[in-house]
């Protein structure tokens, strides 16, 4: 991971106990990979938590989003111990509950409706950056 | 919470091996390494495996924390910050195994894609390794 300015740092939980983990990684993906793909950048949690001096220094010095699959809120309680509070916190069952039409079944590979679900987690997220970067209506 | 502490005890019981793997974001092999845990875990050999999660070991959250101590452990190691074997072992963990995907990728001749989407060989390789991390596990419960 390299060191930037004006970005925002999205580490999630990637949790492999709950197909909610799975939509985390999913969601942070999409994320990065399409939706803010030029204001974002993933911290690896494993490697954050295993000592990971760069993830740390990131998320100490710029503003960084935490998202957890579950009420556990790994990646909160993870960042907070080793490099300070995140700016903000999206646990993907608070937002199923929003959505009681999707279920989430699968850890491996999402279908469809999980896949619509990530997409839901994943604009969420984007509110916090967009927020986070004062961007809000601009996009 | 009963009904969570139930399956806890239930998991404990009998003979079984844990898997750690690296579950890591940044790259392809993380991706890799979480696929060849799955494949084992709810394809291969669902009945004799606990799957463990890395964030909420670290966090000391039980069952996972006494469980690496109670089962012999296979670590997936994604890259060489070898996160699951530094997170393992700090832990207290029975390391009875390790795969290492980068040397995975050399021994088969498969590359993945992307974090996002492992490809063909990506899910090849991932089924390559989760078949030997298998055959591991039944050396390991003697079968």
């Amino acid at each position: 991971m390299t060191l930037a300015t004006g970005k925002v740092g999205i580490i999630c939980c990637s949790g492999e106990d709950l197909p909610e983990g799975t939509i985390s990684r999913v969601a942070a993906r999409l994320v990065l990979e399409k939706l803010r793909r030029d204001e974002t950048v993933t911290l690896c949690l494993p490697l954050f938590l295993a000592g990971g001096e760069d993830e740390r220094a990131f998320a100490r010095v710029f503003p960084t989003i935490a998202v957890d699959g579950c009420n556990k809120k790994c990646a909160e309680a993870g960042t907070r111990k080793f490099s300070g509070k995140p700016v903000a916190t999206i646990v993907v069952s608070e937002i199923m509950k929003k959505y009681p039409r999707l279920k989430a079944k699968s850890r491996e590979k999402l279908n469809s409706e999980e896949m619509e679900l990530a997409m839901k987690v994943a604009e969420e997220i984007v509110k916090k950056v967009d927020q986070v970067l004062c961007k809000k209506n601009k996009k | 919470m009963q009904e969570e502490q139930e399956v806890s005890l239930q998991q404990m019981e009998g003979n079984k091996v844990a898997i750690i793997s690296c579950a890591g974001m940044d790259k392809a092999l993380g991706s890799v390494a979480r696929a060849c845990a799955f494949k084992v875990i709810e394809r291969l050999r669902p009945n004799e495996t606990v799957l463990i999660c890395i964030p909420p070991l670290v966090a000391d959250v039980k069952p996972y924390s006494e469980l690496i101590k109670k089962h012999p452990v296979i670590l997936i190691d994604g890259c060489a910050e070898r996160c699951a074997t530094k997170i393992a072992a700090k832990n207290g963990a029975k390391i009875r195994g390790r795969v290492f995907i980068p040397q995975s990728i050399q021994k088969y001749g498969l590359k993945p894609d992307t974090a996002s989407d492992i490809g063909p060989e990506g899910e090849k390789l991932a089924e390559k390794i989760a078949e030997e991390i298998a055959v591991q596990i039944d050396k390991l419960l003697g079968k």
